[in-house]
């Protein structure tokens, strides 16, 4: 009986010899799982049944009540949303194991082949989270060059044909309805069918890996609804990318196949049972984060290292190596299919959706003087791009505030994708800058008003998919591009993608900032060789990475991942000493100003997110500030009637309860024994495991993990389960469910203390014990992610229903 | 060829090689100045041709020939005996490789050029297409020389309405059949040949688009500024109008402030903040 042993020392630790000596007393309830031990068990309970029944919330303070008593004299509670709320909504993941006694039996049972099984298990499922990201990638890539190609191939032949007779204002209304009608469907379908598949999905998944559960974020109807959107919203010619949705695209696969069924189906396929929660699926959803970026940009390493960059609280080697091997499958798969499609089989020169083509170090190789005019572009970046966030900012604010109905979100979404065709039209008929055709390298070429076989090169900026574009600035050759013509687009494309993103269609900011990049990046490659006299140095291609760099990193602030991720996308090492330069330059000026855009959505959102450490000027607040109280406690022998009023109430609908000492004896303390979880006590529930029951042998076997992990994810409400009054009169014997050990801080813990044991364990319950091991408070993620430092100081952010 | 070898020969013995030596055999040294004319021939003709560009149609035939010399000196190996051996001889023996650098600059040229692209499969003589935009490109100069004689009178330079007016038929035509051209080359060609009609055709379509709508001015689009305006302006007013009144009519979302549990005494951000100033 190890348990029992492990459960009396435990016990002993607190150092309280009454207690200890009366866990010793009733360790026959320990073995309650037998008939005959819960017989003894039952014969104790009922003299304490009705006392201890009222005695469910464990006050201890009197505080607490004055606190009670005042709180309907507090201020108004209905306020418009800002930034400096925490939504109830969001839940923590539980990446804590619980080791309660099934556990620990399970673990016995498997032995030690079974484990390496689980090992070849965790490698089959990378290389399949590989393969299917990289076909995902492969299948929106191919749909969007043919539906865009379609499209621009109408509205060319258009506007070709009305260029001669006159009319071009049909050509206009043309291409403002097709993209206001493709964008329709993709924003109808996000918003009235998965409203979390908006956006890029890299503020989700960062949440995700720092342990907040978005809902619905890694279903499967999220990833059709997401891969549809992408399509639809880039071939609506919407400032969008592909490539930020991918990762989302990733991990949800990498959460579908690690689970080996889907609930959205209805199919089981009883496989790969060992991973099902959340700690198992959290190492796989990174997994398929770093799958999707390997895919979207052909950076396997800089995908490895995003994945690490955003959830690197719980990390080890061995998942690195994992990583690294679904985004190396990923990649691969994404280049052999496409190269495939392209008809050179054997080629495999298509690594990523994007990408930047070769820099051939020899033509665009840079000089150590040029480094200050790099991080001179860095600064100009960090400024764009903190602009571009104090933009969206208010926005996005607006957006929650006013344009929160599905059809008003639609409805605008459409207007932008009119507005970008417009903006696009005007800037092309306004353009007077002319190139001649050079072979293919354009794809849609627009003569318009220029002389035949000339085309106008404002077009190929606007007129063409944004990812063209972005190779189109790094490589044309120099004086492709007039600087009017770079100036304009630059200042429009800044404006529209800000406008852009934040709309309730599925598209990322990847592209569209280095798109702005580029353009500025090159203008000023353009300048600069001007000044200095046509010198060889001022490649304008060269200037237009780096500058793409300084905006992206502007923009979204990411720093290791985005150097690699950028030196990958070039295949070029040498450029990774500038980019990173530029990168760093960019955040360091970016974040005096505003934050990076994907927090600030984050915070927008009212996330309980976690950042890496706790404020820094915290350290005198303790754990009995930062602390809930009065905790919901429940006994270790608890009447189910008790519990399953506690879990139908809906005004605390907590999710961990402490397990203290069901003690008869209220004037003794009730000592913490241990932590379950609501979804442990629903699937107790029912499956109806009463004292009473076991008693007359009515249980046929006894609960396995395997009974819980079925249940995971989508426990059922407490509302689908049905006790009848009878039943509501057994008792439930928690000892064996329960988490026998855990983790505690005692009252005086400093807040940085807390927040470091919660970040980094994942916890997502800390119970909180005064010195004699009793229950005074717990913490919880809301409890510590609401200290804030703002710009006056420490800010506390309020809780709010959403 | 016979009395080049023989100087050859001569320069050898002059450079204190004894003229006995089986440094060069003479069948090879025959093929060598074969190649030696035969280069001369094309790179006159190359030169010769390069503006207005006419490579293909001119000369191919030379490039042809080059091209069988070049395949007999790197065939000799097999045809006779072991001492023949001019492939060796003449091609890899010393570092500079004149003949090999020379052949293979004629082929790179050759296919920049994309000759091929405009003769017939076994490269002799023009492809029937070529011969008709040829045809066509030559009528539509004519075109433009016969009425700019008429116009000589007054020379005011932007005064060609009548070029614009006679020629256009052949002008759509020789476009049209060039797009035609340009198209199904991008569809039947692999990618590997990219999507380059011949150097003479693209050139001819140059010259003649430069002239028509640079020179001549005729390429005039009707442009309708006022109708473009105006929908652009009403399409870009639009958001205004969607913010505006969902500002205005929509009801803004309100959080409801949920209140924790939490002990009081000390709790309080004031306090906190006390703490530190």
């Amino acid at each position: 009986m190890a348990n029992v042993a492990k459960k009396v020392s435990w016990s002993g630790r607190d150092g309280d010899d009454e207690e200890d000596g009366r866990a010793g007393e009733t360790t026959p309830l320990l073995n309650g799982t037998g008939p005959g031990a819960a017989g003894s068990g039952r014969q104790l309970t009922p003299s304490s049944f009705l006392r201890i029944g009222q005695l469910t919330n464990v006050d201890l303070n009197e505080d607490i009540h004055e606190l009670e008593r005042e709180i309907p004299r507090q201020r108004p509670n209905e306020i418009p949303h800002n930034e400096k709320l925490l939504s109830l909504k969001y839940e923590s993941l539980d990446y804590d194991n619980s080791e309660n006694q099934l556990f620990l039996e399970e673990e016995r049972r498997i032995n030690h082949a079974a484990f390496r099984t689980v090992e070849i298990k965790r490698w089959v499922i990378c290389a399949m989270i590989g393969i299917l990201t990289g076909l995902v990638a492969c299948f929106i890539d191919i749909v969007v060059e043919n539906l865009a190609g379609l499209k621009y191939r109408v509205v060319k032949d258009n506007i070709d044909k009305f260029t001669a007779k006159g009319g071009l204002s049909f050509s206009l209304l043309l291409w403002a309805t097709l993209n206001a009608s493709v964008v329709m469907v993709g924003s109808l379908i996000v918003a009235f069918i998965e409203p979390v598949a908006a956006g890029s999905g890299i503020p989700q998944i960062k949440c995700y890996l720092n342990g907040v559960k978005i809902p619905h974020v890694v279903r499967l109807k999220t990833l059709v609804i997401k891969v549809c959107g992408v399509i639809l919203s880039v071939v609506g010619g919407l400032a969008v990318g592909k490539e930020g949705p991918m990762i989302h695209s990733g991990s949800v696969i990498a959460a579908g196949i690690s689970q080996g069924r889907s609930t959205s189906l209805k199919r089981d396929f009883k496989i790969f049972e060992y991973f099902r929660r959340d700690t198992e699926k959290r190492d796989f959803v990174s997994a398929g984060a770093a799958a999707g970026v390997s895919a979207a940009f052909g950076a396997p390493v800089g995908g490895v290292l995003f994945s690490l960059e955003e959830g690197a609280s719980f990390w080890n080697q061995f998942l690195t190596w994992r990583i690294f091997f679904a985004s190396m499958i990923s990649t691969f798969t994404l280049n052999s299919v496409l190269s495939v499609y392209h008809g050179n089989a054997w080629d495999l020169s298509s690594p990523g959706l994007i990408n930047f083509g070769s820099f051939d170090s020899e033509k665009m190789g840079y000089t150590i003087q040029e480094i200050p005019i790099f991080m001179f572009m860095g600064v100009v970046g960090g400024i764009l791009g903190a602009l571009f966030n104090a933009l969206n900012y208010w926005l996005t604010m607006f957006r929650i505030r006013y344009i929160h109905r599905p059809c008003l979100q639609v409805v605008e979404a459409m207007l932008v994708a009119a507005v970008t065709a417009t903006v696009g039209f005007v800037m092309i008929y306004c353009s007077r800058d002319c190139q001649p055709i050079q072979g293919s390298s354009v794809a849609y070429p627009l003569q318009l008003f220029c002389a035949d076989g000339e085309y106008n090169s404002m077009a190929t900026a606007f007129f063409n998919t944004p990812e063209k574009s972005v190779v189109n600035l790094f490589h044309d050759p120099p004086g492709s591009y007039n600087p009017m013509t770079l100036g304009m687009f630059t200042l429009m494309y800044f404006f529209l993608a800000c406008w852009t993103y934040g709309l309730t269609v599925s598209a990322g900011v990847f592209i569209p900032s280095l798109l702005i990049g580029a353009a500025w990046g090159r203008l000023f490659g353009i300048s600069l060789s001007y000044l200095t006299k046509g010198s060889i140095w001022a490649d304008p291609g060269k200037y237009a990475l780096m500058g793409a760099a300084a905006q992206l990193g502007g923009i979204v602030r990411m720093t290791l991942s985005l150097t690699v991720i950028m030196m990958e996308a070039t295949g070029n090492v040498t450029y990774g000493f500038p980019i990173m330069l530029v990168l760093m330059t960019a955040k360091i000026v970016g974040d005096y100003f505003v934050e990076g855009l994907y927090d600030m959505h984050i915070q927008l959102q009212s996330v309980p997110f976690l950042h890496w450490e706790a404020p820094v000027t915290s350290h005198s607040l303790t754990a009995r500030e930062v602390m809930s109280t009065p905790v919901t406690c429940l006994r270790r022998i608890e009447r189910v009637g008790t519990v399953v009023d506690i879990l139908s109430d809906t005004s605390s609908n907590h999710n961990g309860f402490p397990v203290v000492e069901s003690n008869p004896d209220s004037t003794q303390v009730a000592g913490l024994r241990g932590l379950i979880l609501r979804s442990q006590l629903i699937v107790l529930l029912k499956h109806k495991v009463f004292v009473e029951r076991a008693n007359l042998n009515m249980v046929q076997r006894r609960l396995k993990l395997k009974d819980f992990r079925d249940a995971y994810p989508r426990f059922p409400p407490i509302q689908s389960i049905h006790v009848s009054q009878d039943e509501r009169e057994c008792m439930i014997d928690l000892s064996e469910f329960m988490n026998p050990s855990p983790y505690t801080v005692p009252q005086e813990a400093s807040l940085p203390r807390v927040f470091k044991l919660f970040r980094a364990l994942g916890l997502r319950h800390l119970v909180v014990v005064d010195n004699r091991n009793e229950v005074v408070g717990m913490v919880t993620r809301k409890d510590l992610a609401r200290y804030r430092l703002g710009k006056e100081g420490l800010e506390e952010l309020s809780l709010a229903q959403t | 060829a016979l009395e080049l070898a023989q100087e050859l020969a001569e320069e050898l013995w002059s450079a204190g090689l004894p003229g006995d030596l089986p440094e060069l055999e003479p069948e090879c040294r025959s093929l060598l100045a074969a190649f030696a004319e035969g280069s001369a021939a094309l790179t006159g003709c190359l030169g010769r041709r390069a503006r207005p560009v006419r490579l293909c149609q001119g000369c191919h035939g030379h490039y042809r020939r080059l091209l069988a010399q070049y395949g007999s000196i790197a065939r000799a190996v097999g045809n006779s005996s072991e001492s023949h051996n001019c492939a060796k001889s003449i091609l890899t023996s010393d570092r500079l490789q004149v003949v090999v650098t020379l052949s293979e600059f004629f082929n790179e040229t050759w296919e920049a050029a994309n000759c091929a692209n405009c003769l017939k499969n076994n490269s002799e003589g023009l492809s029937n297409s070529t011969e008709e935009f040829l045809d066509l490109f030559n009528k539509s100069l004519t075109c433009f020389e016969h009425n700019l004689q008429g116009q000589a009178i007054d020379l005011s330079p932007n005064n060609y309405t009548e070029v614009c007016k006679n020629c256009n038929e052949t002008y759509t035509k020789l476009n049209d059949l060039y797009n035609h051209l340009q198209r199904m080359n991008r569809q039947g060609g692999e990618s590997a040949h990219s999507a380059h009609l011949c150097i003479d055709i693209e050139d001819a379509m140059n010259i003649t688009r430069k002239l028509w709508s640079r020179t001549f001015n005729c390429s005039l689009p009707c442009s309708d500024t006022v109708p473009v305006i105006a929908v652009s302006s009403f399409i870009l007013f639009l958001p205004i109008v969607f913010y505006l009144s969902s500002f205005l009519h929509s009801k803004q979302k309100k959080r409801i402030l949920i209140l924790p549990k939490r002990i009081q005494s000390n709790a309080n951000l004031v306090n906190i903040q006390e703490k530190y100033s």
